[in-house]
């Protein structure tokens, strides 16, 4: 067995790799109440397990006011610049471009954060135009929320902004949760290079995780958990018990996403 | 398996196929491998096709494909006995008991019944009666359904799995009116959740599952043995607290 799994079953932080979270929130969320859900809460998550760093939107951002949960989100950055960098949340409704030119050059950013569910917006849509000029000029990732089945982010919408935007990293958040999803956003990623398959949600496995790798690469698959949405640990765990090489896990734990960063926040 | 190891006995696994995941054949041998491979000791075990086709046909099936493996404990489906499908409810219960079942589940919402309805206070009671536990997937009832049985049954212990992590509000309001009711770990996914309701509620209140096959077992052995619980508080929920619900050791455990 791994040395990762070992160290699960020993009951102590893990201590191989650097694990980078590409996956995170921060903060309460209106819908369900999270226990310890700010950055104090998540670090002791993570220090128990051994994650080094976690690419995050403040939940304000995503939910009630972006340029509000921006800021948030920079202010806990600075906080520990070395564990957390920061998502630059764009909401279509609330004036993008302003956040994009107050952000877009701020190192406590290293990439865009896409929810369009939770916006009533479809990732096609055309407010969304600063988001892929800032993408390609910049190569700031682009996390995208994505759904099998939803309206505004379905994986056939990733394929419509992957194909119009080929210098553009999209990173597909969830790969559409469902098993359903899973398929079809792998296929999506084998047609696409610069589609980027992360894989937090509540029903991927580390069967599915595996199948990804073997499909598109490790160097196309990244480590998300979602937290404090979900718990960390429910990710994390597929990935450590899953039948990935020493060599794939370490890419798909940390290694992928600290290159898609290019050193932009990190 | 190494002695080490905390002993998990998974609460919340399925024999058989899967006809929306390709989850493999659903054989013992399958699931025994599958538990190998993340550290669990023993399972109780329900049957796809009680579940998905025919719930008398599958509890006596599964007899049979636990039959062979001492690590694999039968888990029986309820019915209400209205058409007559599983029995009268003292004589089902018996023959539970009997065959060696260590607890039963019930799917309302997919088997069409009303679980705190009148066609299903007598079987809850022969169960109840003989200390069968009454395991139930959050999605299957909802939270004043689960309250009103355990109020009406204070006898009959109850394990709701499959809660996601939305539902913590609803679940500290049961657990606090209840002495009963406990929650699986299968998908128990609130940020730390799992070390709020221990701390709310004690570590009796909790039991290890995974729901396997459909989910993977990896999830909830790493959510246990990476929590920040006592070594004593794991062990409970990994094994202790579901060897005292059925009042007897696991076969392997």
């Amino acid at each position: 067995m791994n040395s990762l799994a070992t160290a699960v079953w020993e009951r102590r932080p893990q201590q191989a790799i650097r694990i980078v979270d590409a996956h995170a929130h921060a903060g309460p969320y209106s819908l369900f109440f999270i226990p310890e859900p700010d950055p104090g809460g998540m670090l002791r998550v993570m220090d128990r397990c051994g994650v080094a760093h976690a690419v995050f939107s403040s939940h304000l951002s995503i939910q009630a006011d972006a340029a509000a949960g921006n800021a948030l989100t920079a202010a806990i950055v600075a906080q520990a610049p070395d564990r957390f960098t920061g998502y630059l949340t764009v909401n279509p409704w609330q004036d993008p471009a302003a956040e994009l030119v107050r952000w877009g050059d701020d190192p406590r950013f290293g990439g865009i954060k896409l929810h369009p569910d939770l916006h009533d917006y479809p990732l096609v849509g055309s407010r969304y135009a600063g988001v892929w000029e800032h993408a390609e000029e910049r190569g700031w990732p682009v996390l995208t929320h994505t759904f099998s089945g939803s309206p505004y982010n379905d994986l056939f919408h990733v394929e419509t902004v992957a194909a119009r935007h080929p210098g553009a990293t999209i990173l597909a958040g969830h790969s559409g949760v469902t098993p359903l999803g899973i398929e079809a956003a792998i296929e999506v990623a084998k047609r696409h290079d610069n589609v980027i398959l992360e894989v937090c949600g509540s029903y991927n496995t580390g069967t599915d995780i595996v199948r990804m790798v073997r499909e598109v690469g490790a160097d196309r698959v990244v480590y998300g958990s979602d937290f404090p949405f979900i718990d960390l640990r429910m990710s994390l765990g597929r990935i450590l018990f899953s039948g990935l090489t020493d060599v794939e896990r370490a890419a798909v734990l940390g290694g992928t996403i600290t290159r898609l960063l290019g050193g932009n926040g990190m | 398996m190494n002695k080490d190891r905390p002993v998990l006995i998974d609460a919340d696994a399925l024999l058989g196929r899967h006809p929306r995941r390709d989850v493999g054949g659903g054989s013992a041998a399958e699931l025994l491998a599958a538990m190998d491979r993340v550290g669990i000791t023993a399972a109780l075990v329900g049957n796809v096709t009680s579940w998905l086709h025919d719930p008398a046909r599958g509890n006596r099936d599964l007899l049979g494909l636990v039959e062979r493996h001492p690590r694999l404990s039968p888990c029986w489906v309820l019915l209400p006995d209205t058409c007559g499908e599983v029995g009268p409810a003292a004589a089902f219960a018996d023959g539970a008991a009997a065959a060696g079942v260590r607890a039963v589940r019930a799917y309302p919402r997919d088997h069409g019944y009303d679980l705190a309805g009148r066609d299903m206070a007598p079987l809850l009671a022969a169960v109840e009666s003989v200390r069968l536990p009454l395991l139930l997937d959050a999605g299957q009832v909802g939270w004043p359904t689960t309250e009103a049985i355990a109020k009406a049954h204070p006898r009959l212990h109850i394990v709701v799995g499959g809660v996601g992590y939305r539902m913590l509000r609803q679940i500290a309001g049961v657990l606090d009116r209840t002495a009963n009711v406990h929650i699986g770990l299968a998908d128990l996914s609130s940020h730390r959740g799992l070390e709020w309701l221990v701390e709310r509620f004690g570590e009796r209140r909790l039991v290890f599952g995974t729901g396997a096959p459909y989910r993977d077992q990896a999830e909830a052995v790493t959510r246990l043995l990476w929590s920040e619980l006592s070594d004593a508080q794991v062990a409970a929920i990994g094994a202790g607290n579901l060897r005292r619900l059925t009042e007897q050791e696991a076969k392997a455990a």
